[in-house]
């Protein structure tokens, strides 16, 4: 068996900037490597999660969305 | 139950005392302070959170045992707000920008908040500093309206009536009526429209004199409004306000020490800047002044020392010969 570096965080029903602040608690928390998988179904929190990750100097591996909800991934550079 | 009403501690929230600046003080034209420092928890914002909590008390929103009080602040409110929601039984969540001094996050955190702190960086649309705090707070709240009270100092009345029925009748009966020109900074707008509006109502030439820090100001618990948006509950009274001054950080900081060596009052950044503001803004004649100390300067040791205007050393000394130092609740 593998070992998971791969978190979640379930940021639907959060209005903006708690999604991004929430994705900033739980990368800080995160080792460099690891991947955060962050979902959420505000509109704004497409720019600023990836705003923030850019900013940040993190990799937004990819993000994707189904109706309302947009996934992000998310990988802790430094 | 203990309410809000009904405690020791709370009992002292109010009633500061206000003492005559002899430093500035000349022929007819008497200068003084309004030591908010005076308050149980060390602040002007004592005043506020108790309102606050009273009114959700009073309206059924704010319940023991089950509500979760939010609260964005740079400082002083959360402090306030911990240190009487402590003494009712209430948890406390307190949202701060990250660049508030560490002694005072560290006393919110001592007396028992969960400390959430914002960067400038999360959501750059809503603004810089505390707006960055409103919005995570009041996000955290509305999407959990059943836990969260979220007071909202920025746009709640009951922090306006604090001063209205407060600060302002207390300045017109220390002064027995004489004041005639008030200088303080504006945060939330609450001290400044509450005091504001009583005073004119006693009487209409009494000059109320906004103080406006520089941009990018150290001067915790302001607002410079190019900066940053008017608050709701300032702009409701704004009219109040007769004429501004500006202070930058030079001109405040560097009366702290003449402060201390005229009047043997340690102030704190913001007392200091409505010091500068009243020294230089010219009046002439009869008059007696008032500005509002909002706090003494125990919480800003590091700010002090980093900004130069005295060593560590030389604070802890001015610290130990201080007057109107009162004991804090905590």
């Amino acid at each position: 068996m593998s070992e998971s570096t791969e978190k979640k965080l379930d940021a639907t029903g959060l209005f903006c900037p708690e999604p991004v602040f929430r994705t900033k608690i739980e990368i800080e928390r995160m080792q460099v490597g690891e991947t955060l998988i962050v979902s959420a179904d505000d509109p704004a929190a497409e720019d600023d999660i990836s705003r923030w990750v850019t900013r940040t100097g993190h990799e937004l591996v990819n993000m994707s969305k189904d109706g309302n909800v947009i996934t992000f991934q998310i990988k802790k550079v430094k | 139950m203990t309410t809000v009403t009904n405690t020791d501690v709370l009992s002292r929230v109010g009633n500061t005392s206000l003492v005559k600046l002899d430093s500035l003080s000349h022929n007819n034209t008497e200068y003084f302070a309004k030591l908010e420092g005076n308050n149980p928890f060390g602040s002007v914002k004592d005043r506020a959170a108790y309102w606050m909590i009273k009114d959700g008390e009073e309206r059924g929103i704010l319940k023991k045992g089950k509500s979760i009080i939010i609260e964005p602040t740079s400082g002083n409110t959360g402090i306030a707000l911990t240190g009487i929601a402590n003494v009712l039984g209430y948890k406390v969540e307190i949202v701060i920008p990250e660049k508030v001094s560490n002694e005072t996050k560290e006393i919110i955190r001592n007396l028992g908040a969960k400390v959430f702190e914002t960067s400038d960086d999360l959501c750059p649309k809503v603004g810089a500093g505390t707006d960055q705090s409103i919005a995570l707070a009041t996000s955290i709240a509305s999407s959990r309206p059943d836990t969260y009270y979220s007071p909202n100092q920025y746009a709640n009345e009951a922090n306006f009536r604090g001063h209205y029925e407060g600060t302002g009748p207390e300045i017109w009966k220390q002064t027995e009526g004489k004041v005639t020109h008030f200088f303080t900074g504006v945060g939330t707008g609450g001290t400044i429209t509450g005091i504001g509006t009583f005073l004119k109502e006693k009487n209409p030439n009494v000059k109320i004199i906004g103080c406006q820090p520089q941009q990018n100001h150290l001067i915790q618990g302001w607002r410079n409004f190019e900066e940053s948006a008017k608050p709701d509950l300032f702009l409701k009274r704004e009219n109040v306000v007769d004429d501004w001054v500006s202070v930058d950080n030079n001109e405040a900081f560097s009366v702290v020490k003449e402060v201390f060596e005229k009047e043997k009052l340690l102030i704190s950044p913001s007392s200091a800047a409505v010091y500068a503001c009243m020294k230089k803004y010219p009046i002439e004649g009869d008059a007696c002044v008032v500005g509002i100390f909002a706090d003494d300067g125990r919480k800003f040791k590091s700010v002090y020392a980093t900004q130069n205007v005295m060593t560590e050393e030389e604070f802890d000394n001015i610290l130990k010969e201080a007057k109107h130092m009162s004991e804090l609740a905590y």
